[in-house]
């Protein structure tokens, strides 16, 4: 992945998706990691399989037997010792299961964690253009379809493996001409899997991806229900899903077909394999080199076989599905980091901008080259028509993307080269977008500073004006908040947001259009507020309101791409240039 | 292949008093898909069953004497139901997935058509995650039980079939196979509850596993900003051990079951297998007749197995179709009336009640009120968004109540654009066309009217490009000019903005306020706002008072010089944006004391 943010296009813009080559290097890692698992697991269910080989051994033996005349007691006994082995094999049975599905659970939570981990650590920029339908997905449709495969299907797959293995042994050992007929369904089979193999990726691919455009076309239409409403767009949201559930046939349509070479192929396989046998040994009967009784004991394994080959072609099927999956886990993964964190430690707090430039698409410079050194302690508001490069500004001054040309500097040392964690000792970007998490009002504070006690929770809360209201809840700093918790307003979530600020403690904070999303009187009131919390640092206020940039110690006009005024308030205002002519006009003078 | 294209043109209404109704529902719906998986399904398991019985046949009759024209008989027999059994796997599998495939997509249609029509009854009555789970899980739960279906009742009357060869066979081999398998399915069924509640317990830990994943990643942003990466990815790894260990608790008896699975019909192959044998041994039964009698044993544990699948899959069907039920039970919050009023003819006064104000065809009106929020609770109710919370405060087109007029006529004649509207993904031509019928003409008219040119850069490819979800690619600014254009574009009879552009800078402000005034001159708008630069533009301009009732209206201009205490307070607001006087708002700033309809409208953008 490059590091600068791309135009935030369709299809452009999915994370990456890891290639076959380290989808299994993952899976060897894992395997390699429960490798003492493994071995127990298959030696549990080699076991189980040898016993579970004991009846058509002896009922052939019976045939034979009763053929040449033999007593009750012989097949009492041979019932008696069948019976041992079919209690063997439950027993076994049970405890291979049981390893197996621990391993299964294992691997899975350690799966989900480093994918958790990974998503965790996403470069913001990444984050930013990638937007989060494509990672829900990922965090919730992909890790769900890797859950059936790894908790159930990996341990199946080696219990059919072994299966059928010893079984072909065991077929080998009672008679290994007789057994040379199970040979009959092998290029078949073999045929069948290897084209279905190669084409099934794909279609599982187009499948998962049908899915998570379904499900996110539910989600717009629960999320965006007011307007839906309110524009009467029901009729257009319908359509929508009606075209990509369309979509989602065509993708099931497309594998169905491939399964469809696939079953048949194995299934004649399978049902033709006895009757070679029996053929081929009805032969070898009548030529008087083996019996009918191994004759029957061979037929009936192969018969067995089909069960263990269907098992293992189902769990293939949805292994795929699950390497799909995996591949899109795994691909988180994989973004690399978007800079490269260097040692030096910033000399001071102060932040410097000089020739910055930023392309969000190669040729299209929005930023043209800005000089902006930021006054310790300072209120800088700035201001511009729509488009200018206002936030992207703020998003260089706030080290969220390394500048296309040009540098910002903390202290002497480019904001990109801190490490995360001190950057944000720094500088915060506050933005429009606010999000309460799931968890109580005291976790959506400490996300700022773990550390934090009780008190300087309230007393954060208390700085940005939201004690109050923060107090009237039902359990104060333990409510449950965010989603299915209790509702807090947009203009509750921002204090929340601000008080996490207070905690973060920056020196410096740039604010864009923090409030502007909110009715006007509540963002009056949350600038207020922030008033209150700000002083003692360094403030970048990206602004629409001008009262804003009235109250602010100077003011930036940027105007496609540049500073094209900066000064005082009062100083503009008397130079009688454009931030003149915006004021007398927001002034109705 | 698959005849029938899906989904559906029609979704039909379901009956939501019980899962089982539900379902029943659904499975008459699709009787046709249903009934040739069934029958294809009992040819297939049928056949299966052949196997053995011509296995014991063709060692009988064939090999014991020796190699010649009778085996081949019972070989070409052999061959004849395998081939029955392909074939009639093949199109098992094709139906058992439109079974799938028609079940699954129902449900989804309607959780979908129900999030399409409830407005914002659903956002308030369910997580945004249980609604998309309705689709994203529980409609494909229900779809593996129709998908079995199939299969399952072949292996029923597969074990019918055999029961009753083997009966008429042998007497005691066949009493003990005819009740010896279902003794083994009941005692196995016995585990199946229990395992569904320890599954029941890892699921709804898996649930809150991932919710906490999704969660942690819509707010990935203020994570990586401020922090708490570590916490968030802690407290999803706790969950997720939590997940674990339910999960092993699900496996230790899971694993009891497949052992006895293993046991229970393993004892009863041995104890055919050695009452075959002592019949052999005397003469009673051939040698192909005991392989065939195994063989039976053996086959008929798989319509066991077949059986607990199914009890299974019904019961997460069960669980799943509550789950679909409570979204689709959501009331939706301005129903359509049960017997319309004839509609009141265009050019008709839109009158609200409460507050006394009067909309007057052609006229393009300000509504000003000292509490910003009491301006636009009176526009909102203008659109008819809740009725439950409406009743006490009526509004009436031309004379006639907005619950009691036609719906889609309404939506039609009077459209609010609230003040943060959602952007929907897709081509941006598309969604600023919400009534899909502008030309490029109109696109790029309403584009100009609400001064947002600048986004056909932001968003590559212009009016054919694609806009992100929640038009997440432009500045905030950009996406309520956007939704501007979009609610221009609906060229309603009475067009309600509330707050159209609070987050504008002041110079693209002002030439919002001239532009809309002209596309909308003559037409009948209301534009809630605070703004001189907006209300300077208006025909006419209306003041609420701390009640909320219409105190005064008169041009923007009369009103600032009026010298009574109605200009007074008009100034006041007006003028306030400059003021930094703090005093008059702070009482009614806290955020709880919003009133409800205010706070359920921001709800949604809170989450």
């Amino acid at each position: 992945m490059s590091t600068t943010a791309a135009p935030p296009a369709a299809g452009a813009n999915l994370l990456p998706i890891a290639d076959r080559a380290e989808v299994n290097r993952t899976v060897r890692r894992l395997f390699r990691r429960h490798r003492r698992a493994l071995g127990a697991i298959a030696g549990l269910h080699t076991v189980a399989a040898v016993a579970g080989l004991a009846g058509p051994f002896l009922l052939g033996r019976i045939i034979d037997e009763v053929a040449t005349g033999t007593t009750l007691g012989y097949v009492n006994t041979l019932a008696l010792v069948l019976v041992g082995a079919v209690v063997a094999q439950a027993v076994v049975t049970r405890f291979a299961q049981k390893v197996s599905m621990v391993f299964g659970e294992e691997v899975f939570a350690e799966l989900r964690e480093e994918f958790m981990n990974a998503v965790t650590r996403l470069p913001l920029s990444v984050v930013e253009k990638a937007g989060t339908g494509d990672l829900v997905a990922r965090t919730t449709n992909d890790v769900n379809k890797l859950q059936h495969a790894v908790r159930f299907g990996v341990p199946r797959v080696l219990v059919c493996i072994v299966t059928i293995l010893l079984t072909v042994v065991a077929s080998l050992l009672t008679d290994p001409l007789v057994a040379i007929g199970l040979l009959s369904g092998v290029p078949l089979i073999w045929v069948a899997t290897r084209w279905y193999l190669k084409r099934a990726t794909p279609g599982y691919l187009r499948e998962s991806a049908a899915y998570a455009t379904v499900n996110g076309t539910i989600t717009e239409a629960v999320e965006g229900a007011r307007t839906t409403d309110a524009l009467h767009l029901g009729a257009k949201v319908r359509g929508r899903l009606r075209r990509d559930l369309s979509e989602t046939f065509e993708a099931e349509k497309y594998t169905l077909a491939l399964r469809l070479r696939l079953i048949p192929s194995l299934d004649a396989a399978v049902w033709c394999a006895p009757i070679v046998i029996v053929l081929w040994g009805g032969w070898l009967v009548s030529q008087e080199l083996t019996t009918v009784g191994t004759v029957a004991t061979i037929a009936l394994y192969a018969h067995q076989l089909g069960g263990p080959v269907f098992d293992l072609v189902f769990w293939l099927d949805e292994l795929q599905v699950a390497a799909v999956a995996l591949a899109r886990v795994v691909g988180v993964g994989l973004v690399g980091p978007d800079r490269q964190a260097g040692t030096d430690v910033p000399a001071s707090d102060e932040v410097r901008g000089h020739a910055v430039r930023y392309a969000y698409r190669e040729g299209h410079d929005v930023l043209h080259g800005i000089d902006l050194d930021l006054r310790p302690g300072e209120r800088l508001a700035v201001v511009g028509p729509s488009g200018a490069g206002k936030s992207t500004l703020g998003r260089m001054l706030a080290g969220i993307h390394p500048p296309t040309g040009g540098s910002v500097t903390v202290g002497g040392v480019p904001l990109v080269e801190l490490p995360l964690e001190d950057l944000r000792q720094h500088v915060a970007l506050v933005t429009q977008e606010h999000h309460v998490f799931v968890g109580t009002l005291a976790e959506n504070l400490r996300l700022a500073d773990t550390s934090a006690s009780d008190e300087a929770l309230w007393g954060a809360l208390g700085a940005v004006d939201a004690r109050e209201w923060a107090s009237a809840l039902p359990d104060g700093l333990e409510t449950e908040v965010g989603s299915g918790g209790h509702a807090l307003t947009p203009a509750q979530a921002q204090q929340i947001a601000l008080a996490r600020l207070v905690l973060l403690d920056p020196h410096t904070l740039v604010l864009d259009e923090a409030t502007s999303l909110l009715d006007p009187r509540a963002a009056r009131h949350l600038e207020r507020s922030l008033n209150a919390v700000l002083t003692g640092r360094t403030v970048v206020a990206i602004a629409h309101r001008l009262h804003t940039a009235h109250d602010a110690d100077r003011v930036a006009v940027v105007d496609g791409g540049l500073i094209t005024e900066i000064g005082p308030h009062d100083e503009l205002v008397a130079a009688d240039g454009d931030y003149a002519r915006l004021w007398h006009s927001w002034q109705h003078e | 292949m698959i005849v029938r294209p899906l989904p559906l043109p029609d979704t039909g209404s379901p009956p939501l008093t019980s899962p089982a109704r539900l379902l029943t529902w659904q499975v008459w719906r699709q009787r046709d898909v249903l009934a040739k998986s069934l029958l294809v399904g009992i040819v297939t398991m049928l056949a299966s069953a052949a196997a053995p019985l011509l296995l014991g046949l063709a060692i009988d009759e064939g090999l014991a004497h020796g190699f010649g024209r009778e085996l081949l008989v019972w070989c070409g027999l052999m061959l004849l139901a395998a081939a029955v059994t392909v074939v009639s796997g093949v199109f098992s599998h094709i139906w058992d997935v439109e079974n799938w495939l028609r079940a699954a997509f129902a449900f989804a249609q309607l959780v979908g058509d129900k999030a399409s029509r409830a407005g914002h009854a659903i956002t308030r009555r369910l997580p945004t995650g249980e609604v998309v789970a309705a689709v994203a899980n529980d409609a494909l739960r229900v779809g593996d039980m129709f998908a079995m279906a199939g299969r399952f009742t072949g292996g029923v009357i597969a074990y019918v079939v055999v029961a009753a060869i083997v009966l008429s066979q042998d007497l005691t081999l066949g009493l003990v196979l005819t009740f010896g398998i279902p003794v083994v399915g009941g005692v196995l069924a016995l585990l199946v509850k229990p395992l569904q509640s320890r599954q029941g317990a890892h699921r709804e830990a898996t649930g809150r596993l991932t919710a906490l994943g999704s969660d942690t990643v819509s707010g990935l942003r203020i994570l990586r900003g401020i922090g708490g990466e570590d916490v968030f990815a802690g407290r999803y790894a706790r969950q997720s051990q939590e997940v674990r260990r339910q999960g092993v608790r699900v496996a230790v008896l899971q694993s009891v079951l497949d052992g006895l699975q293993v046991l229970l019909p393993g004892l009863l192959v041995v104890l055919v297998l050695w009452l075959g044998a002592r019949a052999a041994v005397v003469g009673d039964i051939t040698s192909g007749q005991l392989v065939a009698y195994y063989g039976y044993a053996a086959f008929l544990s798989w319509p066991v197995q077949m059986a607990t699948q199914m009890l299974q899959m019904v019961i997460r069907a069960v669980v799943s179709s509550r789950k679909i039920i409570g979204v689709l039970e959501v009331a939706e919050a301005t129903p359509q009336a049960t017997s319309p009023q004839n509609l009141p003819p265009e050019g008709s006064e839109l009158v609200d009640e409460s507050s006394g104000l009067v909309l007057r065809p052609g006229r393009v009106v300000g509504l000003v009120s000292p509490e910003p929020d009491a301006s636009a609770r009176v526009a909102v109710r203008l659109g008819r968004f809740d009725d439950e919370a409406e009743t006490g405060t009526p509004v009436r087109l031309g004379g006639v109540l907005l619950a009691e007029l036609d719906k889609e006529t309404l939506r039609h004649r009077v459209v609010v654009s609230e003040a943060t509207p959602h952007l929907f993904s897709g081509i941006l031509g598309e969604e600023l066309d919400a009534r899909g019928r502008a030309t490029e003409a109109d696109l790029l008219g309403a584009l100009f009217a609400a001064d947002a040119h600048d986004v056909l850069d932001s968003v590559p490819g212009g009016l054919t490009g694609e806009l992100p979800e929640k038009g997440r690619s432009l500045s905030g600014g950009q996406r309520q000019r956007v939704a501007l254009a979009r609610a221009l574009l609906t060229e309603p009879e009475i067009l309600v903005l509330v707050e159209p552009t609070s987050a504008v800078d002041a110079h693209t402000e002002a030439r919002i306020a001239e532009r809309v005034a002209t596309v909308r001159r003559g037409r009948t708008t209301l534009v809630v706002t605070a703004s001189p630069l907006v209300l300077d533009h208006l025909d006419e301009v209306v003041l609420l008072d701390d009640g909320a009732r219409v105190a005064a209206s008169g041009t923007h201009a009369e009103l600032l010089e009026r010298g009574d205490d109605v200009g007074a307070r008009y100034r006041a607001v007006v003028g306030r944006s400059m003021a930094e006087d703090g005093s008059d708002d702070t009482a009614d700033d806290t955020a709880d004391d919003t009133t409800d309809d205010i706070t359920d409208e921001l709800e949604g953008a809170a989450r």
